[in-house]
């Protein structure tokens, strides 16, 4: 078995004074794809945006680990630039920035140098042909006026673009019709390889038909209460969240 | 050749004013060395007998009660020209201008240095057309009935700043477009000031005729950025801008003056029937920058624009004063004012729509905004509607804050620094009025000028 590629040890996070993420642990190894499961308020926001250090989610204990190094003092920015990505569930609009000029500095930050503008160029129009983008898309401000399914496949423009070692999908698939649905799945399978990670945070199974989880874990308020392989998931869409909140409150008031 | 006489106190007491009769005489002799004609010297000694007659501001006025009182002189001083307003009976010896501000492509340019022209041109075809682009006092000299039909034309002065502006001007320019006439690339105003040669007043006056279109990009820079002095220069710019019916004219203005320059400035347009105004402006310089901006809807069916851009630093203090003023029926003005402000820098922003009664089916809006990038800064939008008509839609709004902490988080998320990624947000803050600039070299003057203003430490490049 190849080392871990990401690691979260009984991570616990506070938002304000309220404890959200209960001590939750996980580990991806490349190649790997993760799907975490779970209803409304169970903490899966609060866990991606923490993974990326959003300052208002407090890490009160535990770890994170990118390729065994510890990122939970290190800020965002550092943390992109190690190979940590966030598909953002409600990507902010930055009026005023261009997408072309975002997208370059975003590529240069996460090389360490500055990218030549001649293969900027190649590279975008690449993966924006994949993913049926047009090339004025580019043009516009950032996430400025994007419909629910154009910001989703601004962030997978993102992830192919920076090429990440573990990504981290925030409800990649709401909001979307089938046919984005099924460019966005695309477009993250194309990204994945043996030698990167992808951590799918989701409501629901849909997406899970499109990219294949090797291991599906159920989230009720803030902790792992079950982890399987993909019968998991078809098992969650078929009975529900609900046996899964009565064996966590069992859990919970035992802890 | 002109100098003021100061009286030996008044410049440890910078609000003593020049004797009224010494005044008299300045302004004569002023006249006199610019060769203008007698109608001219008639009009500024007016002024000047209006700005006499007329009190100081004391601070309790509305739109003043936010001003820092020490830090606007209010005194009149007849400014030092360092030649005649057209330079023609100086030497040609070009005093460089700034670089920053030399354009590209234009189809006319006025470039005047402490009241001396330094450069002129004005393309082939614009000329054929009748556009002119001068330094006011020789185009009294040569087109006096334009003059005599449109200066002042806005209306009297609307306080002492005004009317010594119109009398004490020691530079100057004229704009015209006639009837029907569409001037292709912008034109140039161009000053640059020597901040030691004391105080200065500007006079713009821009008119397009009928159906004629034309772009003014006014660029006042300060030479001898770094000199320390020993008081505060006083600076006035009077603009006037006359769009007549179906015309459309675009002002832009850039300045950066000297750190210590205390800056006033009253720009007034006139909206024609169904002609369009657009005024953008953006300050950099000064210690104190007020801004008045008055548009007249007198005719139907105009459209005023009006944007502010701003980047304060250190302890500026930064002013609009508006006025969206609606008579006619069916006019549409917007006021957009976005700001930027670091360390103790501090921003007023006082915006009036007024909508008379027979303003009906007025369209006006306002949005001030002002980002704080430092806990010391602060800002003060204060937008004011007087509306007497019934059927007008009207909206304003203000707002002052500091970065959206959820924008900087997204960049930061792809790896941007969080400095870098401010600078990100602030610019595209800024760009929605520098966009509107008509002139791209201007755009990228104005954001270099962000730049720099920015980064305090590239400041004396």
């Amino acid at each position: 078995m190849p080392p871990p590629l990401f690691e979260i040890d009984t991570l616990q996070v506070a938002v304000e004074d309220k404890q959200i993420v209960n001590g939750l642990s996980l580990t991806l190894r490349p190649g790997e794809v993760h799907a975490i499961m779970g209803p409304n308020g169970s903490g899966k926001s609060t866990l991606a945006n923490s993974l990326m250090g959003h300052p208002r989610y407090r890490i009160t204990g535990g770890d994170i680990l990118l390729q065994g190094e510890s990122v939970v003092d290190m800020p965002p920015d550092e943390r992109a630039r190690a190979g940590l990505f966030l598909a953002f569930q409600y990507p902010t609009d930055i009026p005023g920035v261009s997408m072309i000029n975002f997208l370059r500095r975003a590529m240069s930050a996460r090389r360490g140098e500055e990218i030549p503008v001649r293969e900027f160029r190649q590279v975008l129009n690449e993966v924006l042909g994949r993913l049926q983008m047009d090339e004025q898309f580019v043009r516009r401000y950032v996430n400025d006026g994007f419909s629910g399914g154009e910001k989703k496949r601004a962030e997978i423009l993102q992830l192919g673009l920076l090429q990440p070692l573990v990504a981290v999908m925030d409800e990649t698939d709401s909001g979307l019709d089938i046919d984005a649905l099924r460019i966005v799945s695309e477009g993250i399978n194309t990204f994945h390889s043996d030698e990167n990670a992808i951590l799918l945070i989701t409501h629901y199974q849909r997406i899970l038909r499109y990219v294949q989880p090797d291991h599906v874990h159920v989230l009720i308020d803030g902790q792992i209460v079950e982890s399987g392989d993909a019968s998991l998931a078809e098992r969650l869409e078929r009975d529900g969240y609900e046996p899964f909140m009565e064996r966590t409150k069992e859990g919970v008031l035992s802890s | 050749m002109t100098q003021a006489t100061l009286d030996a106190d008044s410049a440890e007491r910078p609000d003593v004013e020049v004797k009224p009769d010494d005044l008299r005489a300045q302004v004569t002799a002023l006249s006199r060395s610019n060769r203008e004609p007698d109608w001219l010297l008639a009009f500024r000694l007016a002024s000047l007998e209006q700005a006499l007659s007329m009190e100081w501001w004391t601070g309790q006025e509305e739109s003043w009660r936010r001003t820092p009182r020490e830090r606007l002189p209010r005194r009149a001083r007849v400014g030092q020209v360092r030649g005649p307003a057209d330079g023609s009976a100086n030497g040609t010896a070009a005093i460089a201008p700034s670089h920053v501000f030399t354009p590209d492509a234009h189809s006319g340019l006025v470039q005047q240095y402490d009241g001396r022209l330094v450069a002129s041109d004005l393309e082939e075809q614009a000329a054929t057309d009748g556009v002119i682009i001068m330094p006011l006092s020789t185009a009294a000299r040569e087109h006096p009935t334009l003059i005599q039909e449109w200066l002042g034309a806005v209306g009297p002065p609307q306080d002492r700043y005004d009317a010594y502006g119109r009398a004490l001007w020691t530079q100057g320019v004229f704009v015209y477009a006639p009837r029907g006439v569409v001037v292709n690339e912008s034109l140039f105003y161009l000053v640059t000031q020597d901040a030691t040669a004391g105080d200065h007043w500007h006079y713009t006056l821009v008119v397009a005729e009928r159906e004629s279109q034309l772009s003014l990009i006014d660029g006042g820079d300060a030479d001898d950025r770094r000199v320390e002095l020993d008081e505060t220069p006083l600076l006035h710019a009077s603009v006037e801008l006359i769009a007549e019916d179906g015309s459309n004219l675009r002002f832009a203005s850039v300045q950066r003056w000297h750190r210590q320059t205390a800056a006033i400035s009253t720009t007034r347009a006139r909206v024609g029937r169904d002609a369009s105004v657009h005024v953008t402006t953006a300050a950099f310089g000064a210690d104190l920058d007020k801004q008045r901006i008055d548009m007249d809807f007198s005719q139907s069916g105009g459209y005023g624009e009006i944007r502010g851009l701003f980047v304060g630093d250190g302890k500026q203090h930064i002013e609009h004063v508006t006025r969206q003023h609606h008579q006619g029926v069916g006019a549409t003005s917007d006021l957009l004012i976005r700001g930027v402000l670091t360390d103790e820098s501090q921003a007023v922003q006082y915006g009036l729509i007024r909508i008379e009664p027979e303003g009906q089916q007025t369209n006006a809006h306002q949005t001030m905004r002002n980002l704080l990038l430092d806990d010391g800064a602060g800002a003060d939008p204060i937008p004011m509607l007087e509306i007497e008509a019934d059927d007008v839609k009207c909206s304003h709004a203000a707002a002052v804050g500091p970065v959206d902490p959820d924008q900087l988080f997204y960049l930061q998320a792809r790896g941007i620094p969080p400095r870098v990624a401010e600078r990100m947000v602030v610019r595209g803050f800024l760009s929605e009025i520098a966009d509107g600039v008509p002139d791209e070299h201007m755009r990228d003057v104005i954001d270099e000028l962000v730049e720099i203003q920015l980064e305090p430490a590239r400041a004396s490049v």
